[in-house]
């Protein structure tokens, strides 16, 4: 599903994010990224949604190489993707049920059919009742919720979630792992990354360390 | 469908942006509006003045000297050869009798030409020609000059060129305004986009994020700017229609003592249609600039 082969990641102004890594994610598989903020993770999860490019190596996805794939046709490979970013990246001057309808609207989707979808989606995450909210009246861990609803909504294969834990108190973090879980349940390919070990052992999936940019250690689940 | 449908939604976009500040929206029209208006009352004046030259006796005249010794046959041959060409519109014979007698009555020479022992003024003929065009003139003049017998052709077209100069020269004028004012309200607009583009940084970043192509960023705010370019379109003739029945009715009161019909004319179905496409391409030029720019930026960012 997810192929890394010799990827590095300049970014302007030198700092190496990525040196040479080396990876695969199998179809359905789950796959757990951690490591030290800074070793590379946000990093190595955006090149596999299409977000960034890398500067050396390939990245394949769904057996496409994303270098070589047109801006056009790299934003429309997102769409089957659903990225749950660290910052939220909700938008605030909408309700929370046009959060998440953003994804359909920009596909086209007709109106009714992405309405259904919308309420299945915040239904999942538990936001059913709050589609009407703003998002400024959802707590941290509602909008995280709120953040993968939309990364759903579009029904993808792959699921990536960067720092879905983060800033969450414990019991928050075991509810979005186990969310998480029923995805990959369902036959959804997960890529996540962490640095709370607690979710790593809830997750009992392979993990993947990463140090300055390259991956440590390899562990099965 | 899907295209159709993002489509819609784009107008539907563009239409909620200009309906949230409406007096914002208002403000931008009636600059564009305004700044469009006046190139296009400037050619409608020009155009009123153009119809008013053409109800003038305006046709200038061409006069053809024949020969002192031209005989009867000549003159038939020479005035034959004037009917036949197309330009003229009515050729008049002036005996070389009829010039002198002309000559004696409305001048102070009788006694100068009475003693003359020969009338000293040629047969001629003054044409009245159908068109004012300087080249056309000089191309009539030139053949009739090639015929037997005659001694001199004189056209004054000179002033119809002056005049046909000066309608050039207003033509450009309003031509200059009017592209100068065309560049402007793209600017404008281009203006205006990029506030909304900068407004909404958040919407396209995250739009981008989830799948949203260059294209589907684009699109309401072209939309917007067309939209924009329309509307100030209408506004402008709705504005440019109001000077004109202003000056028309001023114009109306002074006709009863001049013989030529002076009156506005306004701009014909297909002038106003290119009017408000114009304008609404303008809008779209503006939009596209703008987004273009700002996306470039976003895309550096990333």
């Amino acid at each position: 599903m997810i192929r890394f082969s010799a990827v590095a990641k300049r970014y302007p102004g030198g700092l190496e994010a990525l040196r040479g890594v080396s990876l695969e994610v199998a179809e359905g598989e789950m796959v757990a990224v951690t490591g030290h903020s800074g070793a590379g993770k946000s990093t190595l999860l955006k090149l596999a949604a299409g977000l960034e490019r890398a500067t050396s190596g390939t990245v394949l996805v769904q057996g496409q190489n994303l270098g070589s794939l047109r801006e056009s046709a790299l934003a429309v490979l997102r769409r089957r993707i659903g990225f749950v970013f660290q910052d939220h990246k909700l938008l605030y001057d909408r309700s929370a049920f046009d959060n998440v309808a953003l994804p359909l609207r920009i596909s086209g989707f007709p109106r009714e059919e992405a309405a259904r979808r919308v309420r299945a989606a915040l239904d999942k995450v538990g936001l059913l009742a709050r589609e009407k909210a703003m998002p400024v009246a959802l707590s941290g861990g509602e909008q995280q919720r709120l953040c993968i609803a939309r990364a759903i909504v579009n029904r993808p294969m792959v699921l990536i979630a960067d720092e879905p834990t983060g800033n969450l108190d414990a019991e928050y973090a075991r509810a979005i792992v186990d969310l998480f879980a029923s995805f990959h349940q369902v036959g959804v390919t997960v890529l996540l990354s962490t640095h709370d070990e607690a979710s790593v052992a809830r997750l009992r999936c392979r993990r993947v360390a990463l140090a300055a940019g390259a991956v440590l250690e390899e562990a099965a689940a | 469908m899907t295209w159709l449908r993002l489509h819609l939604d784009a107008v539907g976009d563009a239409l909620r942006r200009l309906a949230v500040q409406p007096f914002a929206s208002l403000v931008s029209i009636a600059v564009l509006g305004v700044a469009l208006a006046l190139p296009v009352i400037a050619a409608v004046l020009m155009k009123s003045v153009g119809a008013t030259a053409a109800g003038l006796d305006t046709e200038p005249h061409v006069s053809v000297y024949m020969a002192l010794d031209a005989a009867p046959g000549d003159l038939r041959r020479v005035e034959d050869a004037l009917r036949a060409q197309p330009d003229a519109a009515a050729v008049k014979f002036v005996s070389r009798a009829q010039a002198l007698a002309e000559l004696q009555s409305t001048t102070h020479l009788a006694d100068v030409l009475a003693s003359l022992d020969r009338n000293p003024l040629p047969d001629a003929f003054i044409v009245r020609m159908r068109t004012t065009e300087a080249d056309r003139i000089a191309a009539a003049k030139a053949a009739w000059s090639r015929l037997p017998k005659v001694d001199q052709v004189a056209a004054d077209f000179e002033w119809s060129e002056r005049l046909a100069r000066w309608a050039r020269f207003g033509e450009r004028v309003v031509l200059a305004i009017g592209l100068l004012l065309a560049g402007a309200v793209a600017f404008i607009v281009a203006h205006l986009i990029r506030l909304q583009v900068l407004t909404r940084r958040d919407e396209i970043e995250v739009s981008q994020l989830v799948g949203a192509t260059a294209a589907d960023v684009r699109r309401p705010f072209l939309y917007h700017g067309a939209l924009e370019g329309l509307l100030a379109g209408a506004a402008a003739l709705g504005l440019a229609a109001l000077v004109a029945a202003w000056i028309g009715s001023e114009l109306s009161a002074l006709t009863p003592s001049y013989a030529a019909e002076l009156k506005v004319v306004f701009l014909n179905p297909a002038e106003r249609a290119l009017l408000v496409g114009g304008a609404a391409a303008l809008g779209l030029l503006g939009a596209w600039t703008a987004v273009a720019l700002e996306l470039r930026r976003f895309s550096g960012d990333r």
